[in-house]
């Protein structure tokens, strides 16, 4: 650790309310919980709030992983892991299966997470509601009353417009059956694994302070009509190095006569396919 | 002779702005079916009136009571919770604002506009709703091949129809209407006055509606009430009170119109 900071950066005090709000987020599935957001040495819109939310909950003997798309090796999560080695000097680890706590920007690892983990996600925009509603003391309400009809006119405006929902990130959920929720810009392909997965997840939301949390076993359903089900994206096309055909593919151009190749988007999950 | 349902029950409703007067005193009942009118000049108290009928604005004094269920007595709208008083707004009732602008969702297309207060009971069948909504733009003879045009691009007759649509879509109760002809040229006012005349006989909703425009009046309410400086100064049938009016200002009033 270096001088003059304490562990994980965040004074105990701030971890303490953190940890608080982290709580009342845990007992209401879903549910938007405010906090005293702390200005973070990285610019809003970087991962100021699951930064915040990673290092309250981080311990000394704890295994960091942080993937950005899925990649263990971008700028973003290379940078967050290198914070919290300066000042927390823990494990860091790019190996999904080890690590104890996993911060992510878009993507859930391919690889199923197991009770011993806690997912982290970085969330530009908390409200789901947020672009069918502008104010906020109205979407508080809607949320509280649970009417929600707003959401389902989105739903249908899209499929009249273009046959079908393209939503394909972000795409609201409903948890325990109960708050409308923003998956945060993960891509659908990733909501199926939320739905009673065995991890904790918490989100994160530095600019809006706000923290909500999916508890493990919780029921996380997508929206959708009877008549038009919620679909995942699907590819054609395996990846390119691993030959995986059951991951998230980025599709990558490769040259200047626009020709292209598929990968897996999960990193870590491309690596250890190859040796197997 | 039928015995109608008491939707709605009025007593001594009263609305202060500070020392203010709102509006003073007012009560009346309104049964299953029934057109009320509310006129009287800018000033009067017809729209406080109404925003607390509506319950945009609790009264100072007084009870509103609605039928919520025809099998239980009638309730205090001014007691109730406000997510009762929310979800009535959302089915059971329904605001034609003068302005249609504000009473649609101007980027969401007009099905969509109508699918909302579907959606609220609770429809998750796409085919269903949109099939409703299609129905419903018939019904108030809107070009069906609009459905899925923006409100934004309709003339103002055009989005009077569909807010008319989007509240009736619900099966509400009641509806308020506030100058729903207002700024419409009139021989489209007269084509809308005829379309809601026909669909509110045909359903049997019961209605308010505040204008100045005696002749709307006329032509769509059975009572009236008159108003002037936040009281009712006369009320009765409406072609009671516009063929003989006994007060004063109701003289004034019939007597300002002008003839062609």
């Amino acid at each position: 650790m270096i001088d003059g900071f304490n562990f994980a950066y965040l004074d105990e005090a701030t971890k303490r309310m953190i940890r608080r709000t982290i709580l009342k987020a845990i007992c209401i599935p879903g549910y938007q919980c405010p906090f005293g957001g702390r200005e973070m040495p990285l610019a809003y819109g970087w991962g100021t709030g699951g930064i915040q939310v990673t290092a309250s909950i981080i311990g000394i003997n704890d295994t960091l992983k942080v993937i950005d798309q899925g990649a263990d090796d971008t700028t973003n999560a290379i940078s967050i892991k290198n914070f919290f080695k300066k000042v927390c000097k823990i494990e860091t680890t790019e190996d999904t299966e080890k690590a104890t706590i996993i911060q992510t920007r878009h993507r859930i690892p391919e690889k199923k997470l197991s009770e011993n983990q806690i997912l982290v996600y970085q969330v530009p925009q908390p409200e789901p509601l947020r672009r069918l509603e502008p104010k906020e003391q109205e979407t508080r309400k809607l949320h509280a009353y649970e009417e929600y009809a707003l959401m389902h006119v989105k739903l249908y405006e899209e499929i009249s417009h273009f046959g079908s929902v393209i939503k394909t990130y972000a795409y609201p959920v409903r948890t325990n059956k109960r708050y409308i929720t923003d998956p945060s810009p993960t891509p659908k392909f990733d909501n199926p694994k939320m739905d009673f997965m065995e991890a904790l997840q918490l989100f994160g939301a530095g600019r809006e302070r706000r923290i909500y949390a999916i508890p493990p076993y919780t029921s996380v359903q997508s929206l959708d009509f009877e008549d038009h089900p919620f679909q995942i994206q699907t590819w054609d096309e395996r990846c390119d190095i691993c030959g995986s055909n059951n991951s998230y593919l980025d599709e990558i151009i490769i040259n200047d006569k626009g020709e292209k190749k598929f990968i897996c988007s999960d990193t870590n999950y491309c690596e250890k396919n190859l040796k197997t | 002779m039928i015995v109608k349902d008491k939707i709605l029950e009025v007593k001594n409703l009263t609305h202060y702005y500070g020392e203010q007067v709102g509006c003073e005193d007012i009560s009346f009942d309104l049964y299953q079916g029934e057109i009320l009118g509310i006129v009287g000049e800018s000033g009067s108290g017809k729209s406080t009136l109404l925003k607390c009928l509506s319950g945009q604005i609790s009264p100072s004094q007084g009870m509103i009571n609605f039928c919520i269920d025809k099998s239980q007595p009638l309730q205090d709208l001014c007691k109730i919770s406000e997510q009762k008083k929310r979800s009535l707004m959302r089915k059971e009732w329904g605001i034609v604002q003068q302005n249609p602008r504000d009473g649609l969702r101007l980027r969401v297309s007009a099905g969509g506009n109508i699918a909302e207060r579907i959606i609220n009971e609770e429809i998750k069948n796409y085919s269903k709703i949109r099939n409703k909504a299609l129905e419903w733009m018939d019904k108030t003879e809107m070009e069906k091949s609009r459905i899925d045009d923006f409100p934004v691009n309709f003339s103002g007759g055009m989005q009077q129809r569909l807010q008319i649509s989007k509240i009736l879509s619900s099966n509400p109760k009641l509806v308020y209407m506030d100058e729903p002809t207002g700024g419409l040229d009139v021989s489209v006012q007269a084509k809308l006055l005829d379309t809601i005349t026909i669909i509110v006989r045909d359903l049997n909703v019961s209605m308010i509606i505040v204008s100045h425009d005696l002749a709307v009046v006329k032509f769509l309410t059975d009572k009236l009430l008159v108003m002037k400086s936040g009281k009712v100064v006369e009320s009765g049938l409406t072609d009671r009170v516009l063929d003989d009016p006994q007060h004063s200002y109701t003289q004034l009033l019939t007597s300002s119109i002008l003839q062609v």
